[in-house]
């Protein structure tokens, strides 16, 4: 199916209307840049009777220092997020991991919540219905069989969102509305290790912003991502990068992943570094404990393990080099 | 009477850049495709694909979507029962699955209906019953013993089996210093050009009249083609080629998508349009098959190569297509670009549950020249020579005669070797091993190419002239120019127009081009095998050769002078002896009083001895009137940590004979260059149990313009004896000399030698770490020795 289903429009103009349209049709989308979302529509992997388009909330679409650091509105678009003065200043991963995303055009429409809301990905599951049907459909949508890893219960779909990992680093929050009113949350909480169910938010829901704190502001950051093409590829495997010396020693150190699982994930211990000196050996040791952490599966073309090695020298690479 | 100018001259036309002159329509968006084309009254067309590999039809049961409200009409394998296919030997494909089908996506039933919607509803009631049957995915195993044919008459699934030996190739490897023997596997590629393949179906069933509108290249082979399966006088039906969004190939022969639109339009007595989608277009295929070419190559200490071994099995896909020539071509083709006194040839061409490829650019030559140039490059290192001098010790002296018939008359390949040589400072540059400054590796590879310009004897042979073109002048004192060559985006339509200019010496504002409706123009063979410019150029300078005798002769007539007095300097005509002369409209007047509009024709026919002899089997394919040559020099720096590959840039020198439009020549080869670097790096279909899991543009990955380097294109001109104005093909030859010159650019930047095609990072970092892996072994064993 390469033509858009039939569908209603609305375009409410506040996020109280949107949440409460969204409430009362089950099965409506929201939409903003639709530069992934819409691909999905048409292949026929969604087949909402209703989207809601929300380009027209202005209040999703500011970014604004507040008192306790940066609010980046969801609809602020990729293009706004990376030519930012106060997130280029302050966050620079971010405005990299912006800069990371497909190419000009999608950065354009695409949207700082549309991409951290990215559905996960899989060469099994990103086909046209024909091709779905074809295949007897997959685990993750209208079928009961896992093509990656056959006879397992798993989605292992992986998340595929540039930005994400920046903000984790970060320790970013996020504000969603949902029809019992609005919540702060970490990030982190945005995600769990289901490819079929990778965002914990709520029928309903609807992620309004993003915020990132002041007391990190100016620590300094990178995100790399791998890829065939340098343009309009999704990452096979991308890393972000925080590190904070004190002279020799490692201060505050952390880093994140996208694409090498079902979701964004924080990698764990690298606060044994802190206070320790980053020699050859222990980037090394650095990029094995990345290595581990990543379980890419065949969802892309590209090998697994290939995407596992890379993600750990890209991280291994970006703390070299923010180490100075 | 105008006023003359005294200093007027012939304009000057040839080897003048010149933007193409359907350029302003495309870059304004006002040229109008085929999709564009919605008549009022249009039904949708809809395809029901296979979604088993190899299966028996048991029924097609289509009576629920026939019933549906908006359904106007249905087919089936049942309407129509004659093949199609590029070649009379291997017509055994039908528009719509009979019997079986053979391929995951293969048309089994299509509809017409008032909307997209309803038709879409209507394939979903069509009701599919099969019995599968074991599907083979690879040509091992398709070849396997106990493999079922996929055709009666194609037993072990063999399309057809090459066999040649011609010199002493045993003898050659035994006076050889080094031989090697390598095999190399290249991937399946697609064209992916920009315009998904339609069609327009007008069906007049008050007077059993067909108009067809197609995204072809060969739109007189359609039209036979229709005639064919419709079972319809070819005098009925007119085929139009709208404006084309690129063919490289994947439209030289006639589609299915064209036939079923056809057969759906006479079937709903009215006009369907049938535009496919991104997907199908993959589906439809026609790339280039998955090759594995397994390379013997014998060379002497000096670097003289002594003999050939080739074999290259083909996936052939599920019908024979193109492939019999592919397979050809592909061993035809070792010859005609070095001096080889001894080579032997096995070629495979194998039936296989996959999509069929067909005739992609550098058609059948691509991945054998790609194993050659790169088992060379392997040759020289070891022997210790450098890869260019090995290169020019094995340069032929035209004009020469190949093992296999080849006749060559011009050979620019010397100077486009000393060119890029010297541009990419290759003595300085190239044999640096080590990790620069930046934390990458850099090297250099050099890669050579040739190509013909067109077959000398067409696929459908009939005796008709290979060309024809009728240029109509009328009291306007404008030229049309009547061409049935396919004008699909390579400047097919302002070349045609040049070399008429030319020849009368007029400005080209004076010419307008019409090219591809059937009932207007002469037929034409269509765009592929770079044949256009060589034979339609020919046939155009013909046509205005004879147009300007007719011109001389009314201007010595009006001039009471004898025409051999004529002197035409283009916008004026006069008589030697007289500074007064005619203007090119009174000239025109007097010529067409009392004839009226003129239309004279002009044909261009290959020489005999250019179409090889039945000596071997095979010998008449790869037969041209000339080749064109390409020589390639390829910077790349490699990051050892991703085991990206960047291409910093790329020197390319091609013999083009003489280039007509310098401009349009150099668009050709920068874009033979990146469809190469397409094909080395990262392109490649792949199939789950023969779905096409590459079937869109995220996942086959066509090169972003971030990837595309800069690229130093020169032009060398040899000037071919036989060449309109000495020219020959420009758009193709560049692109098989990328793929070497990348990977042998990536053996001197890192050490390793990439096999496989493409390229991918995954793949040149398990080569990166297995040299690791061996030089810590080394450097274990030295030191446990050192122990010792």
């Amino acid at each position: 199916m390469e033509y858009m289903p039939d569908f209603k429009l609305h375009r409410p103009d506040n996020i109280e209307d949107a949440v409460k349209l969204r409430a009362e049709e089950p099965d409506a989308l929201f939409v903003a840049g639709g530069t992934d979302m819409i691909v999905n529509v048409r292949r026929g992997i969604e087949q909402p009777k209703h989207l809601i388009d929300i380009t027209a909330i202005q209040e999703l679409k500011s970014i604004l220092p507040d008192g306790d650091g940066l609010h980046i509105g969801a609809g602020v678009s990729l293009k706004e997020l990376q030519s930012n003065k106060d997130v280029l200043r302050d966050y620079p991963a971010v405005a990299e991991a912006a800069r990371a995303v497909a190419g000009p055009t999608h950065q354009e429409y695409g949207t700082v919540g549309g991409n951290l809301c990215l559905d996960t990905r899989c060469l099994f599951y990103n086909q046209s219905e024909w091709w779905r049907q074809s295949n007897d459909y997959c685990l993750k949508k209208r079928g009961d069989t896992c093509h990656v890893a056959p006879g397992g219960k798993r989605c292992f779909a992986a998340f595929s969102g540039d930005v994400a990992p920046s903000l984790l680093v970060y320790g970013a929050e996020i504000d969603v509305v949902g029809p019992n009113g609005r919540r702060r949350m970490p990030l982190t909480d945005l995600y769990r290790n289901d490819g079929m169910g990778h965002l914990t938010l709520e029928a309903g829901d609807m992620l309004t912003a993003v915020r990132l704190p002041k007391a990190l502001a100016g620590s300094p950051s990178r995100y790399e991502k791998a890829r065939v093409r340098g343009s309009i590829d999704f990452p096979l495997a991308g890393a972000a990068v925080r590190l904070e010396m004190d002279g020799k020693t490692v201060k505050d150190f952390v880093v994140a992943l996208t694409a090498v699982n079902p979701y964004p994930q924080i990698v764990k211990r690298t606060d044994t570094y802190v206070g320790r000196e980053l020699t050859e050996a222990a980037l090394d040791e650095i990029r094995e404990l990345v290595r581990k952490q990543a379980k890419p599966m065949r969802t892309t073309t590209v090998a697994p393990w290939y995407r596992r090695r890379v993600v750990g020298a890209l991280a291994r690479r970006l703390t070299e080099e923010l180490a100075g | 009477m105008n006023e003359i100018k005294k200093d007027v001259k012939p304009a000057k036309v040839i080897g003048v850049p010149r933007p193409l002159i359907d350029g302003p329509e495309k870059v304004s968006g006002k040229a109008l495709y085929t999709a564009d084309f919605i008549p009022y009254d249009h039904m949708v067309g809809r395809i029901f694909r296979s979604p088993v590999a190899h299966a028996n039809i048991v029924e097609v049961d289509t009576s629920k979507a026939e019933a549906l409200k908006g359904v106007l009409g249905v087919v089936t394998g049942d309407d129509c029962d004659e093949g199609f296919g590029v070649l009379p030997i291997a017509r055994y494909e039908y528009p719509l699955a009979r019997e079986r089908v053979r391929y995951r996506g293969e048309p089994v039933a299509a509809v017409a209906a008032v909307d997209v919607e309803t038709a879409q509803k209507a394939l979903d009631l069509i009701e599919f019953k099969y019995e599968e049957l074991p599907s083979y995915f690879t040509s091992e195993e398709a070849m396997a013993p106990d493999a079922v044919s996929l055709h009666e008459h194609r037993e072990g699934n063999i399309e057809r089996d090459v066999d040649y030996d011609l010199g002493d190739v045993d003898g050659g490897f035994a006076d050889a210093d080094l031989v090697l023997e390598r095999e190399y596997n290249c991937a399946e590629i697609c064209q992916v050009q920009s315009e998904p393949h339609a069609a327009i179906a007008e069906y007049d069933a008050e007077r059993d009249y067909m108009t067809v509108r197609a995204s072809t290249q060969v739109p007189f082979y359609v039209h036979l083609m229709l005639a064919k399966t419709l079972k319809m006088d070819q005098s009925r039906i007119r085929m139009i080629k709208p404006h084309i969004g690129g063919g490289f190939g994947c439209r030289t022969e006639c589609l299915n998508v064209e036939l079923i639109c056809a057969l759906l339009a006479r079937k709903a007595k009215g006009t369907v349009r049938l535009v496919v989608n991104r997907e199908e277009t993959f589906i439809t295929h026609r790339g280039r098959p998955e090759t594995d070419v397994k390379l013997k190559v014998g060379m002497k200490k000096d670097g003289t190569i002594t003999a050939v071994d080739c074999q290259a099995i083909q996936r052939g896909g599920a019908y024979g297509g193109y492939g019999i020539v592919t397979i050809l071509y592909a061993g035809s083709l070792i010859n005609g670009i070095y001096q080889l006194d001894a080579v032997r040839y096995n070629g495979l061409r194998v039936l296989t549950n996959t999509p069929p490829p067909g005739a992609m650019r550098g058609h059948g030559t691509v991945d054998v020249r790609y194993g050659f140039e790169a088992i060379l490059d392997e040759l020289s290192v070891e022997l210790g020579l450098d890869p260019i001098e090995v290169r020019r010790k094995n340069l032929l002296k035209e004009p020469y005669e190949t093992l296999n018939e080849m006749f060559i008359n011009s050979y620019g390949l010397p100077e486009a070797l000393d060119i890029v040589e010297r541009e990419s400072g290759w003595k300085d540059k190239r044999g640096k091993p080590g990790k620069d400054g930046d934390g990458k590796y850099r090297g250099l590879g050099v890669g050579c190419a040739h190509y013909p310009c067109g077959a000398s004897k067409p696929v459908n042979w009939t005796g008709e002239p290979h060309a024809t073109v009728h240029l109509k002048l009328d009291w306007d004192a404008s030229i049309t120019v009547l061409t049935g060559a396919p004008e699909i985006g390579q400047g097919s339509s302002t070349m045609v127009a040049q070399c008429a200019a030319e020849v009368l010496g007029l400005d080209m504002t004076r010419f307008q081009v019409h090219s591809g409706d059937s009932k207007l123009v002469p037929k034409d063979n269509g765009a592929y095998s770079s044949r256009i410019t060589y034979m339609v150029g020919n046939a155009s300078i013909e046509a205005a050769r004879n147009l300007k005798t007719i011109l001389i002769e009314a201007a010595a007539k009006k001039l009471d002078a004898k025409p051999e007095d004529i002197e035409c300097l283009g916008e004026v005509y006069r008589a030697a002896s007289q500074d007064e002369g005619l203007t090119f409209e009174e000239v025109v007047m007097a010529a067409l009083e009392g004839t009226g509009t003129i239309t004279v024709k002009g044909n261009f026919d290959t020489l005999p001895e250019s179409h090889g002899t039945r000596k071997f089997r095979g010998g008449a394919i790869g037969g041209s009137m000339a080749y064109a040559y390409a020589a390639e020099v390829v910077q790349v720096a490699v990051d050892p940590d991703t085991a990206e590959v960047e291409v910093e840039q790329v020197w390319v020198a091609q013999d083009v004979g003489r280039a007509l439009n310098p401009l349009s020549v150099e668009g050709q080869i920068q874009g033979s260059v990146w469809m190469g670097m397409g094909q080395a790096f990262c392109e490649g279909t792949r199939f789950h149990n023969g779905l096409p899991i590459t079937g869109n543009m995220l996942d086959y990955r066509v090169p972003s313009i971030v990837e595309s380097p800069p690229i130093d294109t020169h032009i060398v001109e040899s000037v071919d004896p036989n060449g309109p104005y000495g020219a020959k093909e420009a758009g193709e030859t560049s692109l098989a000399a990328f793929i070497p010159a990348y990977t042998n650019a990536i053996a001197d930047a890192l050490g390793v030698r990439p096999i496989d095609l493409p390229v991918t990072p995954d793949r040149l970092m398990e080569l990166i770490e297995a040299k690791e892996t061996e030089e810590r072994v080394a450097a274990a064993q030295d030191s446990s020795v050192a122990a010792e």
